[in-house]
């Protein structure tokens, strides 16, 4: 039994051609569409919300960075997927007005009063703009206020530009600051990997706030993770772009059982590291490294995970959240990451977006903002 | 080496995240937060110990102390708190019993991790794995961490709470120093200080103001029959309405009584309007009736005002002078309200030294009693009323209608009802001493409202009798119609019992009161007196006529005598007769005539 039954492609950033493919999805039969598009494309964005208000089907989706479909990376263009299912979906949005602690709390309680608790939903996907401030505020207060344990794969939509637009898609229009949570009619599995290692002896994140590392070590922050990288490797800070270097050295913490949580470096500051997830004062970091092959490695030890423990009964859909730090990383490689999962995919739709971060449950249940990672997900 | 570290810098980062907040729950929720986040937790618990009554507290078993779920991530469970979860329930109790770590793996390979917080909770971890023995260990003096920040924490808590309860009591004192315990509004000491800040503010920014008194009209009554509560509840619905007008510019306040002020301040150019329309406003609020316990009651207010700066700068004197034009208003019966004049106060004062005058003539003997004879129809002298006649030194001769009112409003009236009480039975006991006609009764003096409601009235009625040794049957008492229905209750049982006394009451001026028959039949007097109204030229009014004739009947009906006040004609008389009434007094027989001269009379 197939979930899916209509994909539709394009690798033009016409909006006429994007027309034609909404065009045949509302025609193929499918009760909601999954609707993805590239940042490159540009379209108009009166144009697709009036899209999508005239849209008669559920519409949910978004802008990322790429998208992939099946072996390869679309650069530019859209993806369409039909389901036969009428998907819940749920928008939550204004999260910069939510500024403290007590607020977002507020509004979690009364979004899951007004949603029954999500009684009886336990899969979901989420769509959300990257650049919500308060991302893993939002997913430790949605996960301490739910009252069941769900499975959840998703990841963060909008441009590498890293300004603030609108990313997200629901019948209602395009929308930013939002994030989507789709109910799924069917059991989610994930899996997850990284492939990135510790390279060397961990530092006490002596200040910290959010994402914002401010010493390590009781040194600035900035400094030490320079000094350390320059003196085991042959990389110069002073002529070369800061991102450039540091995509291929990111912080990882450590949880109890060793798995390490990556957090992404994306920005120098006044001697600060400005990463792309929070980190905890007081915690300890290690600096990582790795290698396309090690990356790859351990995406195709994922997917053999994933894809082993599957129902041979029903032909799933895959969808994955791959970061777009680690097609950066390997560059013109990237697609090998790709074509492993595919390899191991043997029936189904495989599709999937190169994320701005990604959300999945963490062992323990819990659920956890992820860097250079990649989610693979199949319901 | 790295176990070594991993375990210092987990010691480390839970030891910083202990005592962040002072609020208990704040603090132990940063503390669960990260012990989840670093442990891959699935479900973090505390419960604390509590005291009796359901406050965290010190570990103090003999005091009856008990733990309690306190915190959970995530809060809940399948939409049950955790306290129902019986796994968890029962891993709690045992983790207590126990007082030290221990763990448990359930049926569906998650594991339990209890540990003790030193004296004041349990702490419970949910795993998916088996948790290190060393990790545990390396707990035990974070535990003993979170016990001294929750001690903190509670002293913390109990001051907080004591604070908050101090404030509120604070709150409390000053709103009781500033309200009427009854109605909710000012009360009278605010109110004074409130007018205080106006009129400074008024002279510094030129500004006009006025202070409003509001006084009930015919309060007393209701509240004397029908009980304080009631009164109280129509006091408190009124306060409610006048509420309502309250702003920036009005505030309202409780004088005491049935007595309400109002302080307008910040008054325009066209402040006479603005305090027009406020009164009609006030007046307005007054007409809906006040159903109270199913009974509806109407009432009306008079109200006087003066103006600040305008009239005075002092609040005594503010509030005095608008006392002053609300009894001028009530006097004038009018509910328009009436501003204060210079003129009120004079007359006040001419009032006042009015009484003075009445007080020295009743020590120097300067009030006099006339009795005016009372004939049946054959032309005896059947009894007379006494009344009184007061000789002025420097106005002369002045009329009862006149000084009878003042004294009312004075207690000087008691004085000179007493005087009349006593000055009539002297008089009866020289008359007793004459030889008096078969034919004559008794005198009748006229009792006033403050003398009626005397407690002991009647004592002091039987006493003037006792002590001038008089037959009490010579003396009668003449109530007015309106006095009676004021205290109709009390005055029946008053009347019933000097009855049975041998003292007979007189209804006086009957027919002006539109008493109700109902209380007309319950009054045990003997007399009817048609007041002089229905009398005067009685054969040409077929209306005073109908009157007459309808309380001849309603007299024969309830077995009273029928007398007729004011005959000053033979045609008056005549016609009187032919209605079937047989006992008159007025000048057509006899004017008022001083003690001698009635005694000739009598004679």
């Amino acid at each position: 039994m197939e979930t899916e039954l209509f994909t539709w492609h394009t690798l033009s950033d016409t909006l006429s051609d994007f027309k034609n493919g909404l065009s045949l999805a509302q025609n193929s039969g499918a009760e909601s569409l999954l609707v993805l598009t590239c940042s490159q494309n540009n379209y108009p964005e009166e144009e697709l919300n009036s899209l999508f208000n005239a849209c008669p089907l559920k519409l949910f989706g978004g802008i990322y960075p790429m998208l992939t479909l099946q072996g390869d990376l679309i650069k530019q263009g859209a993806l369409i997927i039909g389901f036969k299912e009428t998907f819940d979906v749920t928008l939550l949005s204004q999260f910069n007005q939510l500024t403290s602690e007590n607020c977002l709390e507020k509004f979690i309680t009364s979004t899951l009063k007004e949603k029954n608790n999500f009684c009886g939903q336990d899969n979901f996907l989420m769509f959300y703009d990257a650049l919500i401030c308060n991302i893993e505020n939002f997913i430790d207060c949605l996960f301490e206020h739910l009252d069941h344990g769900i499975n959840i794969a998703g990841g963060g939509a909008g441009n590498l530009d890293f300004i603030q637009r609108h990313c997200i898609f629901t019948n209602s229009g395009v929308h930013s600051d939002a994030i989507l949570l789709v109910a799924l009619p069917r059991t989610l599995n994930t899996s997850v990997a990284h492939g990135w290692k510790a390279f060397d002896e961990p530092f006490l994140v002596s200040e910290a706030q959010g994402q914002t590392v401010q010493s390590l070590n009781y040194q600035p922050a900035y400094e030490v993770y320079c000094q350390t990288i320059e003196n085991a490797t042959a990389y110069k800070f002073n002529n070369t772009d800061f991102f450039d270097i540091a995509k291929n050295f990111p912080l990882g913490i450590k949880d109890i059982n060793n798995n390490i949580i990556v957090r992404d470096p994306i920005l120098a500051k006044n001697n600060h590291l400005q990463c792309f997830g929070n980190i905890p004062i007081n915690s300890m970091v290690y600096l990582l490294e790795g290698n396309i092959d090690s990356l790859v490695a351990s995406t195709e030890k994922a997917a053999v995970t994933l894809f082993s423990k599957l129902n041979k009964t029903t032909i799933a859909t895959t969808m994955v959240f791959d970061c777009i730090s680690r097609a950066l990383f390997m560059e013109d490689e990237f697609e090998k990451e790709l074509n492993v999962i595919a390899e191991h995919c043997h029936s189904g739709a495989l599709f999937g977006v190169l994320s701005l971060g990604e959300i999945a449950n963490g062992q323990s249940g819990a659920i956890r903002l992820l860097n250079k990672s990649i989610v693979i997900s199949s319901w | 080496m790295n176990k070594a570290l991993f375990l210092i810098s987990l010691q480390h980062e839970l030891a910083m995240a202990i005592g962040n907040k002072l609020d208990l729950k704040a603090m132990l929720k940063i503390f669960l937060k990260v012990c989840f986040n670093r442990l891959d937790l699935t479900s973090a618990h505390i419960y604390v110990y509590c005291d009796q009554s359901g406050m965290p507290s010190k570990l103090l078993p003999l005091k009856g102390t008990s733990y309690q779920h306190f915190l959970s991530i995530p809060k809940n469970k399948r939409g049950q708190s955790w306290s129902k979860s019986s796994i968890l329930t029962n891993f709690a109790r045992q983790l207590n019993s126990a007082q030290k770590s221990i763990s448990f793996q359930c049926e569906n390979g998650q594991y339990l991790f209890g540990f003790i917080i030193p004296e004041y909770g349990l702490l419970t971890f949910e795993t998916h794995y088996a948790l290190a023995d060393e990790v545990q260990k390396a707990l035990q003096p974070i535990l003993q961490k979170l016990a001294t920040s929750c001690y903190t924490s509670i002293v913390h808590d109990s001051l907080v709470k004591e604070v908050h309860s101090r404030q509120l009591i604070e709150k409390k004192v000053a709103f009781q120093a500033q309200h009427d315990g009854l109605t909710r509004l000012f009360n009278r000491q605010h109110i004074n200080h409130l007018l205080s800040n106006a009129i400074e503010d008024a002279h510094t920014n030129n500004k006009i103001g006025s202070v409003l008194f509001i006084d009930l009209n015919r309060f007393k009554p209701i509240n004397d029959a029908m009980g304080h509560t009631v009164g109280d509840k129509i006091l408190l619905t009124l306060a409610h309405r006048l509420h309502s007008l309250s702003s920036e510019h009005i505030d309202i306040g409780r004088f005491g009584g049935d007595q309400f002020t109002m302080l307008l301040k910040d008054l325009k150019g066209d402040y006479q309007e603005t305090i027009n329309q406020l009164i009609a406003q006030i007046n307005q609020l007054l007409a809906a009736p006040f159903v109270i316990d199913t009974n509806s009651y109407k009432l009306t207010c008079s109200i006087g005002y003066a103006l600040f700066p305008l009239q005075s700068s002092t609040v005594n004197n503010l509030i005095k002078f608008a006392d002053i034009a609300m009894y001028e208003a009530k006097r004038a019966k009018t509910q328009r309200g009436k501003q204060y004049q210079r003129v009120m106060s004079e007359k006040i004062k001419r009032r006042l030294a009015y009484v003075d005058d009445m007080k020295q003539g009743l020590e120097q003997g300067d009030f006099k009693l006339h009795y005016q004879a009372q004939y049946n129809h054959y032309g005896d002298i059947i009894g007379a009323e006494a009344l009184l006649r007061w000789q002025h030194p420097v106005h002369g001769k002045e009329s009862p209608a006149v000084y009878i009112p003042i004294a009312e409003e004075s207690d000087l009236i008691l004085a000179i009802g007493q005087w009349v009480l006593e000055q009539a039975c002297r008089d009866i006991k020289k008359l007793e001493q004459l030889s008096l006609p078969e034919s004559f009764n008794k005198i009748a003096i006229n009792i006033s409202a403050k003398q009626l409601i005397q407690h002991d009235f009647q004592e002091i009625v039987l006493n003037a009798v006792k002590q001038n040794d008089i037959p009490a049957k010579r003396l009668a008492l003449e109530l007015t119609e309106n006095l009676l229905v004021e205290n109709i209750e009390d005055s029946i049982k008053l009347i019933a019992s000097l009855k049975e006394n041998s003292i007979d009451c007189a209804i006086d001026d009957f027919g002006t009161g539109y008493s109700s028959l109902t209380y007309l039949k319950r009054i045990p007097a003997s007399v009817l007196k048609i007041d002089r109204s229905f009398v005067t030229n009685i054969a040409q009014s077929s209306e005073s006529a109908a009157i007459a004739s309808m309380i001849i009947s309603l007299g024969k009906t309830l077995n009273m005598d029928i007398l007729a006040e004011g005959v000053e004609t033979q045609e008056e008389l005549n016609c009187l007769k032919d209605l079937g009434c047989f006992h008159f007094q007025g000048f057509y027989f006899s004017g008022p005539l001083p003690f001698d001269e009635f005694a000739k009379l009598l004679n």
